[in-house]
């Protein structure tokens, strides 16, 4: 027997306890943000603090902020021949690459890529067995939802006029399925009709008022349909 | 509550094993024919293993099914632990000899001998890890005198690689492997299950997204995924009486998917 209350209150504990790591990565990430934007304020006023000191009348205040400074120069300073020489490398090694040469070339994908295709087609011929046999049961059967069904499979395996063939069909056996007109009118831009797409679905939006069908007109009409 | 429209698929995935269920699936579908051709073979043994809900129990009763059209089958999908009675139940099933008294393996050959089946008749034992070694060594005999051909399935952990080695490294066996489905045969099973049954609308209702996440909670184990879509149905059965506004007819919840794992214990919360 469920208890769904309890479940609830299970999946809610389930979930703060799995978004848990990336709030306290943010909030982790947040007082590091804060921590270093006090710091650099703490360095900004630091200049503010010397700039002050020589109007001040006591000089032993201004020594005391010059002499670790001077050390950390000097320390710089003895390293910095080390570094000097990876830093020409870097320059040297920059300036090439802005030439437009051979490493496009170089990228060359296409033969594991048809390899793929051939594995592939192997499964989708067994899948098209049994879609044949979803749509002699769709002929047997009217049945709206089964026709629903093979259009969305042959709008998502890209055989849009197979798509386009039973959204209609759908179409026809109920008119209400808010999916299969919009299978339709997608099927009709993929198969270069994108105007008479634009008119079913300009009429499907007067007859429903469908959301979905207002954001697909929208997308088709502003060329973003892909 | 009997008029839901998800009571039907619920009931789909009643843990039962049934070779009338049996879903096609390329990686499955190949894996029987395999089988099918191995049992037709003159080896002495086959071996099907895999990790427990992989579907060996499934595979083993629809060869029962298939097999028993036109040739001496005999299924044990209930393992027959006692030594003495393995042999009793064996010779009074496949040879038709009933005795209340214990036979030994001498006795079984020679009863084999005057049964003089012209077909080796198949015994198809399930469950395999839960008999002893000795009982192991019978069977091996047996399969060794070519009275019976054994298919028999395990279970796929450390301790039962051994005894299969152990057993059946020097004969003439074949051993096929089962594994967990991926979220794309996991999809397939789903949907032909529910299309099979004419739940033409609960199918639709199964987008990539549900499916990866179904193929994650259960690592595509057949088993778990039953369970696991039996709790969900529920769920929904429950909302559809309780609170229908709920519930949204063009996909699955995530959050109700994330309940139903909870019950069945595949997410510890």
């Amino acid at each position: 027997m469920l208890n769904i209350q309890n479940l609830e209150r299970r999946w809610l504990k389930y979930k703060i306890k799995s978004y848990s790591p990336y709030i306290l990565g943010v909030v982790a990430l947040l007082t590091l943000l804060i921590a270093v934007a006090f710091s650099k304020n703490d360095i900004q006023r630091e200049p503010k603090e010397t700039a002050l000191s020589p109007s001040n009348p006591t000089p032993e205040a201004s020594s005391t902020l010059l002499e670790p400074s001077m050390d950390f120069i000097r320390s710089f300073q003895t390293a910095a021949p080390s570094n000097e020489p990876p830093k020409a490398t870097l320059q040297k090694n920059a300036q090439p690459v802005r030439e437009p040469l051979p490493i496009p070339k170089l990228v060359t994908i296409p033969p594991p890529d048809l390899s793929d295709e051939k594995s592939f087609s192997l499964n989708r011929n067994e899948s098209k067995l049994d879609i044949e046999t979803l749509e002699r049961r769709f002929k047997e059967t009217s049945n709206a939802n089964l026709g629903l069904f093979i259009a969305r499979y042959h709008y998502d395996h890209g055989n849009y006029s197979e798509a386009y063939n039973f959204a209609l069909k759908t179409n026809s056996i109920s008119n209400k399925i808010e999916e299969s007109w919009i299978i339709f009118a997608k099927s009709l831009v993929k198969l270069g009709r994108a105007e008479q797409a634009k008119k079913t679905l300009q009429f499907y939006i007067t007859d429903s008022n469908s959301e979905a069908a207002r954001a697909l007109l929208d997308t088709i009409e502003r060329g973003t349909f892909k | 509550m009997e008029h839901s429209l998800f009571s039907k698929p619920r009931d789909l995935f009643l843990d039962v094993v049934n070779p009338k269920d049996y879903v096609h699936i390329d990686s499955i579908s190949h894996i029987y024919q395999s089988l099918k051709s191995s049992v037709q073979k003159p080896l002495k043994m086959i071996l099907l293993f895999g990790r427990p809900g992989t579907g060996k129990s499934m595979l083993l009763h629809k060869l029962h099914h298939d097999l028993s059209k036109y040739q001496k089958v005999f299924m044990f999908d209930i393992p027959i632990v006692d030594e003495d009675d393995f042999l009793r139940v064996l010779a009074e099933r496949i040879f038709t000899y009933s005795s209340h008294e214990m036979i030994t393996l001498t006795r079984f050959l020679e009863i084999a001998k005057d049964a003089a089946y012209s077909d080796t008749p198949i015994v198809l034992l399930d469950e395999a890890q839960l008999y002893s070694s000795s009982l192991m060594e019978k069977i091996r005999l047996i399969s060794d005198a070519r009275v019976i051909k054994f298919v028999i399935t395990l279970h796929k952990t450390d301790k039962e690689e051994i005894i299969a080695k152990e057993h059946f490294q020097t004969r003439i066996w074949e051993s096929i492997e089962l594994q967990n489905a991926t979220a794309e045969e996991l999809k397939i099973y789903v949907q032909k299950k529910l299309l099979k049954a004419n739940c033409f609308d609960v199918a639709n209702m199964f987008n990539d997204k549900n499916i990866k996440l179904v193929a994650s909670l259960t690592k595509g184990n057949f088993r778990e995924t039953n369970k696991l879509l039996f709790s969900l149905f529920s769920l929904y059965c429950w909302y559809e009486e309780n609170n229908p506004a709920l519930i949204q007819y063009n996909a699955l919840k995530s959050k109700w998917i994330e309940m139903a794992a909870i019950h069945t214990g595949l997410i510890h919360a």
